[in-house]
């Protein structure tokens, strides 16, 4: 009993008991609540996770450690991408809100973000088989909600089915492979799996390694779990295409990285070729299906996908070289607002107009020129065009490559990053370079001005002043060893 | 002094964006009052900068991403500061240019600002990163120039011309990291690696980055085989985005070449000299034919740039592979004095076209005849143009082709030999200019034409008269550039 309660270490995770204290609280709130008083969940939900952010910040200097009995680390590693989980979260639920105003749907959807923010909050930091699994499946039940936000569309109820039966089949093989793990280590702490792994048969261990990273692999977009994010994107509403696309992706990515680097220490199981090899067919698939989309929700899909791939480029240096988890962070903390600001513009225009086509946006900048110009930014800074966000990740998403020796890998995504810009710089064609089909505004509100400013805002930012998030996401290399 | 002059573009633009849309005039006459502050601090640039000392002058250096190595590092040499006033003088002429532009005037003129200050950041900058920030910053408005305010296939020609340069930057960006992390400690600053010069004994590498560093600039250059952007670019473009595209954007491959590639990896350049002299002979030679079968005028004077360029990838080549230094100053004095040279010819020659058609809304050079008979101020700095383009002694193109044909007499005569065909064809399609367009019988269905009026007179009568004194006083620019080719390249 004694040896229980010193695993007690509820100090270690206010921000977690933040979350899941305000996910509780808010279900009956969002379920009783009628009217104007629906905003009520959404404005605590945003207050929650906006004070989650502010504790997680102050965990940043503390000294690397595993609480609760070996089974949750405390490291900058975890806290660092929390803190990128839990600003994706707050972005993501303020679009989202922006886009429900008024309607019935926006205090679930609250709820959602909430418990799908835990859920990446909790797999950034798990040390422990069965918390990697119960964290994963809190992330993607609480993301089925979400796509299903919208009971009478017949896609959205189409991908919320598609999403369900890929996520479940995802997961259960994962668990299948931990199950093995544990089995060939007697252990389910993943840092004495990874001692134990160092004598095992290595074709096993390379088997299940593939086999565990399916869940991981889901998450994260990665060819070939990828097919559920174009379907999904296309049938849920933009803003929530957003959200997924950024925080279960940022947690997928920490999840893996955390489990390759303890588990699979040195490239056990040659990891860091496997994840190369999937990274170019993860952006070249993503660009070249990227090149046929009609839709921006589909097309911002496949982008999202080949910009999984380039993060993964890094991802295979990551226990390589000094500055691979540090560009891996960069990059997603700068995916999160050019994403997201994409998303956003997308939101409003789906609003507006009822339709993603692309031919939608013909003329934007005369329509809407803030709009068109806060698209054309976001998308150039996904295609890594300087001062932009996504040209300093790119930047180090390279550097880091050609370091650990991967000139290859490195050229490749180059050559990828050609081919990208294509379409991108299509959308910013229909934008700019056409007559508009109608001259009708398109109406905004307060939410939308605050998630544009705030993506619009970090993209600059990260562009032209990287330093301080680079020293932040250089915390990363703490690691719970 | 110099990041002012690389900010006030930004800052001009900013405070047009804030103007209202309902007073273009307002918006014009601001940007141009902008660009022609740029031109009065870039002449205050040169007052300030001493021939005799440093190499680099008015050097900036401020921490940008310390934990990466890279800085914020500016400043000019001998090389940087003739483009930053050209750039200057071009950007105010095209101002003037377009002051009765009525398109969607205000995008207009933040582009163009966006663009100078993109040259000026990429002549001045001393570190890799930063260089090639403002490289693609220089780059992005170019697409959009061309895309919004082009001519009938302005879509596909703005694509191209992305996509194409995009390659080129990407392959450099690559080249750059590779210098990078060949360093210890890391760091992108420009001086520091050439000093240490961290790949002298990995040849394999070297070469690479050298491929890298010569397939971003050559696609800007442009160098067969990677030229192929350009005509479309050029001939889709509006006149205003052709003067800077040909007159300025070509030279940050130029620039690149001289200024970067050759300190940087001097024995690999030694080593592949003779592919970089091959492409350069390829380059002027097939310039120059592919021009003289164009029978639309801008894209004849697209086709030049191809021809002009080459010879200063000759010169580089001639200075890679010459052992003499004397040699290889002439090589570089006259490469970096035929961008200046091309810079002003060929964006006078692009204005010329764009006056013409504008006015008879044709480029067809059949269409053409006997216009120095009726419109005599026209055809008279036309003339002065393509004489000066053809090197007619007396005018700039002289005095630079004259110096890089000496340089590589000296080193092969044949490479001379064959670079002097160049030189006769392009004389030829240009006299063919001057006989059918300017004299001979105007055609029966002629349209009418007009001469210049004030405005364009403004814009046009400096780059003559700065092609001019070049040529006649060649004084007033050589010892600036012999600063830089001096002291740069002193090591080799």
């Amino acid at each position: 009993m004694t040896a229980l309660s010193n695993c007690m270490d509820l100090w270690a995770i206010v921000p977690e008991l933040i979350l899941a204290g305000l996910g509780l609280i808010l279900v009956p709130i969002a379920g009783l609540t009628r009217n104007r008083w629906r905003q009520t969940t959404t404005i605590l939900a945003i207050v929650g996770i906006g004070a989650a952010l502010a504790f997680t910040a102050r965990m940043l200097p503390w000294q690397s450690t595993a609480v609760f009995c070996n089974t949750y680390a405390v490291d900058g590693f975890g806290t660092v991408f929390k803190l990128i989980i839990e600003a994706g979260g707050l972005i993501g639920l303020l679009l989202i809100a922006a886009y429900f105003h008024r309607s019935p749907q926006v205090g679930h959807a609250s709820v959602a973000v909430v418990f799908v923010t835990l859920g990446g909050v909790g797999l950034a930091a798990a040390l422990d088989l069965v918390l990697i699994v119960l964290f994963l499946q809190m992330l993607s039940l609480a993301s089925y909600v979400l796509v299903g936000l919208v009971r009478t569309d017949d896609r959205g109820n189409e991908a919320l089915i598609k999403y369900f039966i890929y996520a479940a089949v995802a997961l259960a093989v994962m668990a299948y492979g931990l199950t093995f793990f544990f089995g060939m280590s007697g252990s389910l702490d993943l840092r004495a799996i990874g001692k134990a792994l160092q004598g095992a048969d290595p074709l096993w261990v390379t088997v299940m390694a593939w086999v565990i990273f399916a869940g991981y692999a889901f998450e994260m977009t990665v060819v070939p779990f990828h097919f559920w994010a174009p379907d999904i994107y296309e049938g849920a509403t933009a803003p929530v295409a957003g959200f997924l696309s950024v925080v279960p992706k940022v947690a997928g990515f920490a999840g893996f990285l955390r489990f390759a680097l303890l588990a699979l220490p040195g490239g056990l199981a040659r990891w860091p070729l496997m994840i190369a090899l999937l990274a170019i067919a993860t952006m070249s698939l993503g660009n070249v299906l990227a090149l046929r989309q009609h839709r921006l929700k589909r097309l911002l899909a496949y982008s999202s996908i080949a910009q999984a791939g380039y993060i993964l480029i890094a991802v295979v240096v990551a226990g390589q070289v000094d500055g691979g988890l540090s560009a891996v962070g960069f990059y997603l903390a700068a995916y999160l607002f050019m994403n997201l600001g994409a998303f956003a513009v997308v939101a409003q225009i789906e609003r507006a107009v009822g339709s993603d086509e692309i031919s939608a946006t013909r003329g934007l900048s005369r329509r809407a020129p803030v709009l068109a110009l806060a698209l054309a930014i976001a998308l150039l800074s996904l295609a890594g065009i300087p001062p932009l966000a996504g040209f300093a990740g790119k930047v180090f998403l390279l550097r880091a490559a050609l370091d650990g020796g991967w000139v290859w890998l490195a050229v490749i995504a180059a050559v990828n990053m050609v081919v990208a810009l294509y379409y991108y710089v299509a959308v910013v064609a229909e934008m700019y370079m056409k007559d508009p089909v109608s001259e009708e505004a398109i109406p905004g509100n307060l939410g939308y001005t605050v998630v544009l400013g705030l993506t619009m805002l970090g993209t600059f930012f990260l562009g032209i002043l990287p330093a301080p998030v680079l020293r932040l996401t250089g915390m990363l290399s703490q690691l719970v060893r | 002094m110099l990041t002012i002059e690389i900010f006030l573009p930004l800052l001009t633009g900013l405070i047009v964006l804030a103007l209202p849309r309902s007073r273009p005039a307002a918006i014009r006459w601001t940007a141009l009052g902008g660009t022609f502050l740029t031109l009065l601090l870039a002449i205050v640039l040169w007052i300030g900068f001493d021939p005799g000392g440093v190499a680099l002058q008015w050097r900036m250096t401020v921490p940008w991403i310390p934990s990466v190595g890279a800085s914020y590092d500016v400043a000019v040499n001998g090389i940087s500061l003739p483009l930053i006033a050209l750039t200057s003088l071009l950007a105010t002429l095209v101002m003037v240019y377009v002051l009765p532009e009525r398109k969607r005037v205000k995008e207009h003129a933040f582009l163009f600002l966006l663009m100078e200050m993109g040259l000026f950041g990429i002549f001045s900058s001393q570190d890799l990163l930063l260089f090639y920030l403002f490289f693609e910053i220089a780059l992005v408005p170019m697409y959009f120039i061309i895309g919004i305010w082009g001519h009938e296939r302005r879509l596909y020609a703005a694509i191209k011309f992305f996509l194409y340069t995009r390659v080129g930057s990407l392959a450099m960006l690559l080249a750059f990291l590779a210098l990078y992390l060949g360093m210890d400690p890391h760091t992108f600053s420009l001086p520091a690696i050439i000093a240490a010069q961290p790949l002298a004994d990995q040849p394999l590498t070297a070469g690479l980055v050298l491929l890298g560093l010569l397939v971003g600039f050559g696609v800007k250059l442009p160098m067969v085989p990677l030229h192929n952007w350009l005509p479309d670019a050029h001939v889709e473009a509006p006149t205003e985005g052709s003067v800077m595209l040909a007159g300025v954007q070509l030279k940050m491959g130029a620039y690149g070449l001289v200024a970067l590639m050759l300190p940087l990896l001097p024995q690999t350049t030694r080593k592949y000299g003779w592919v970089l002299l091959i492409i350069a002979l390829v380059s002027i030679i097939y310039g120059a034919l592919a021009a003289l079968a164009q029978s639309d005028l801008k894209r004849m004077v697209a086709y030049t740039s191809v021809n002009h360029m080459g010879y200063v990838m000759l010169g580089v080549a001639v200075a890679a592979l010459t052992t003499k230094a004397g040699i290889r100053q002439l090589a570089l004095n006259g490469a970096t004095l035929q961008m200046i040279s091309h810079g002003l010819l060929t964006g006078g020659l692009f204005f010329m076209v764009g006056i013409l058609q504008s006015a008879t809304g044709t480029r067809q050079m059949a269409r053409f005849g006997g216009l120095l008979g009726r419109i005599p101020v026209y055809s008279g700095i036309f003339g002065l143009l393509v004489f000066g383009s053809l090197g007619l002694p007396g005018l700039s193109g002289f005095v630079a082709e004259f110096q890089v044909f000496g340089a590589t007499l000296s080193l092969s005569p044949w490479a001379a030999v064959l670079a002097l065909l160049g030189v006769i064809i392009t004389t030829g399609l240009f006299l063919r200019v001057l006989i059918n367009v300017l004299m001979g019988e105007a055609p029966a269905d002629m349209p009418p034409v007009i001469d210049l009026n004030r405005r364009q007179l403004t814009a046009l009568v400096p780059l003559a008269v700065a092609s001019l004194l070049i040529g006649i006083f060649p004084g007033v620019i050589l010892p600036v550039i012999d600063a830089a080719t001096r002291l740069l390249f002193q090591g080799g």
